[in-house]
């Protein structure tokens, strides 16, 4: 084989596997993961004796030797040693001045240092450059490191690879470099993405939390109106998140993805209608007249008019709107009967009903819970859905309601 | 050992329970002409050091069989004043007080900056 052709078969192999990086890179979440799969390809195919990840760590505002492979006592144990930001290391990375002692792809050699430190414009200038260059080739050898290629993103310096001599003594190859150089630039993509997504999922939890906060002052506003409802919301959104709990575990219902979120915003919200009722009516101690009733069975459609706008609250919404359907279709405000009833709707509105029996009210005292349940259990099937009635009833045989 | 007419290599014991940090430590030291020694815990440090009498010990805070608090309190029970560097991940405020009481040179905190490592030991081998 001629030696044109091992040059020619080498440059295939490094493309491939660049592209297998790559592929890792769009898989792997977890920067370290990749890193650590990329130093030890480079040490198994391009048969150096030890290769390292030096990372930027926020934490200690330093540079860390992350990530090892390679020949024992050659290699730097991963997490043994540090890079001050204001060493010569990564100054010469980070400062413009210096650019010029860095190969076109990237990398810095110790092979090149030694040239520019014989240079008689570096080594006259007294600028300190030599100096620089000198510490920087020191502090390459305590590393055992002939070459070091930095992973920039956007200017910022997010992490070094550095490459140990290789196994036969020969020098790197241009190929061999480019290889290096692309590795590292899918390196400072991989952490730049996870840093990404770590702060969108921050941001994301903030306004989550934010939400539920807002929903909670929100709810509260009905209970400011209605004394009665005092701590409703917040039991009846506790009873039917634990109902909807132990109708997974009992294997009753299989709820989709973010179900107990929607339950949860859905409960804080179900009586969110009543603001638009009259307290005339939504106090009154007495029986309510056939208008009074009419007017009241309107919190359900009143509800879904507030929360309208808030389109991201689709599911949510039928849970306000259907917590009064019942299971024998003569509930409001549609009549829907059974299994058309959703069950968003159907959990609070056993959570509802126990809450508003175990309470007193203005026109009657309130139930022990065992008495509420007996209550609760004799129209399963009839108010109820069968199968939130037994969640209920499994919860308080277990002490859990 | 002896090298030369009568000038003494200085001697240095690493302990460290891992065997890749011994490893590059004893080369790194190697390297500048200390006689470098190893060894993975709390007891064969001990017997290294009865035998060897280094003139400076490396020693690792957390290690598995007796950490490197307990390997110095032998240590000085036994009357021995080597003098020992610690070598320790974790700041532990009563480790340090510990250390400091048991009379060490210094604390050096992982991950290290090799050139200091470098400095604070050739500082106390010098004139060994």
């Amino acid at each position: 084989m001629s030696t044109h052709q091992i040059k020619r078969k080498k440059e295939i192999d490094y493309k491939k596997e660049l592209e297998s990086a790559s592929k890792g890179m769009i898989l792997v979440h977890e920067p370290k993961v990749l890193i650590r799969l990329i130093v030890r390809m480079i040490v198994r195919k391009v048969n150096v004796k030890h290769a390292a990840m030096i990372l930027y760590d926020e934490k200690r505002d330093s540079y860390v030797l992350a990530i090892s492979r390679g020949e024992a006592g050659v290699k730097v144990p991963a997490g043994y040693a540090r890079i001050e930001k204001s060493s010569p290391l990564i100054r010469i990375f980070y400062e413009k001045e210096y650019k010029n002692f860095i190969t076109d792809n990237g990398a810095l050699m110790t092979s090149d240092l030694d040239k520019l430190l014989w240079k008689e414009s570096i080594v006259a200038n007294g600028n300190g450059t030599k100096e620089l260059l000198y510490k920087v080739s020191e502090q390459m050898q305590l590393l055992n490191a002939i070459a070091c290629v930095p992973a920039y993103y956007q200017g910022t310096l997010l992490a070094i690879l550095l490459l140990g001599e290789k196994g036969n003594g020969k020098r790197f190859i241009q190929e061999e470099l480019d290889f290096f150089s692309a590795l590292a630039s899918d390196v400072a993509m991989a952490i730049r993405n996870a840093e990404l997504f770590d702060s969108l999922r921050k941001e994301a939890m903030k306004n989550r939390s934010l939400f539920i906060r807002t929903t909670i002052a929100l709810a509260s506003a009905i209970e400011a109106k209605d004394q009665y409802t005092a701590g409703h919301t917040e039991r009846v959104t506790k009873y039917a998140l634990s109902i909807a709990r132990q109708m997974t575990a009992n294997g009753s219902a299989q709820f989709p993805l973010g179900f107990l979120e929607d339950l949860h915003i859905a409960g804080l919200l179900h009586d969110i209608g009543k603001i638009g009722i009259p307290e005339s009516i939504l106090c009154k101690t007495g029986k309510l007249t056939e208008d009074e009733t009419i007017i009241m069975k309107q919190h359900t459609l009143r509800g879904v008019e507030i929360l309208r706008p808030l389109t991201e609250l689709e599911e949510c919404l039928k849970g306000v709107k259907y917590h009064h359907e019942r299971y024998d279709g003569k509930g409001y405000p549609e009549g829907l009967k059974a299994e058309e009833i959703p069950l968003i709707a159907a959990v609070i509105s056993v959570a509802d009903t126990l809450d508003a029996m175990t309470t007193d009210r203005p026109y009657r005292k309130a139930l022990t819970t065992p008495a509420a349940i007996i209550e609760i259990k004799k129209n399963s099937g009839v108010q109820f859905n069968p199968l939130v009635v037994r969640a209920l009833v499994e919860l308080v045989e277990m002490g859990r309601i | 050992m002896r090298v030369g007419k009568g000038i003494t290599m200085p001697k240095l014991l690493i302990v460290d329970d891992e065997s890749d940090i011994r490893e590059f430590a004893r080369n790194f030291f190697k390297k500048r002409n200390i006689d470098t020694h190893t060894a993975e815990g709390g007891k064969e440090a001990l017997e290294i050091i009865e035998r060897e009498s280094p003139d400076l010990v490396l020693l690792d805070v957390r290690m598995a069989e007796m950490t490197g608090i307990e390997v110095l309190q032998t240590l000085r029970g036994r009357n021995n004043n080597t003098k020992v560097i610690m070598v320790t991940g974790v700041e532990e405020e009563e480790t340090v007080k510990a250390a400091h009481e048991l009379g060490v040179k210094g604390f050096i905190h992982k991950p290290l900056v090799l050139e200091e490592l470098e400095k604070i030991v050739l500082k106390e081998l010098a004139g060994h």
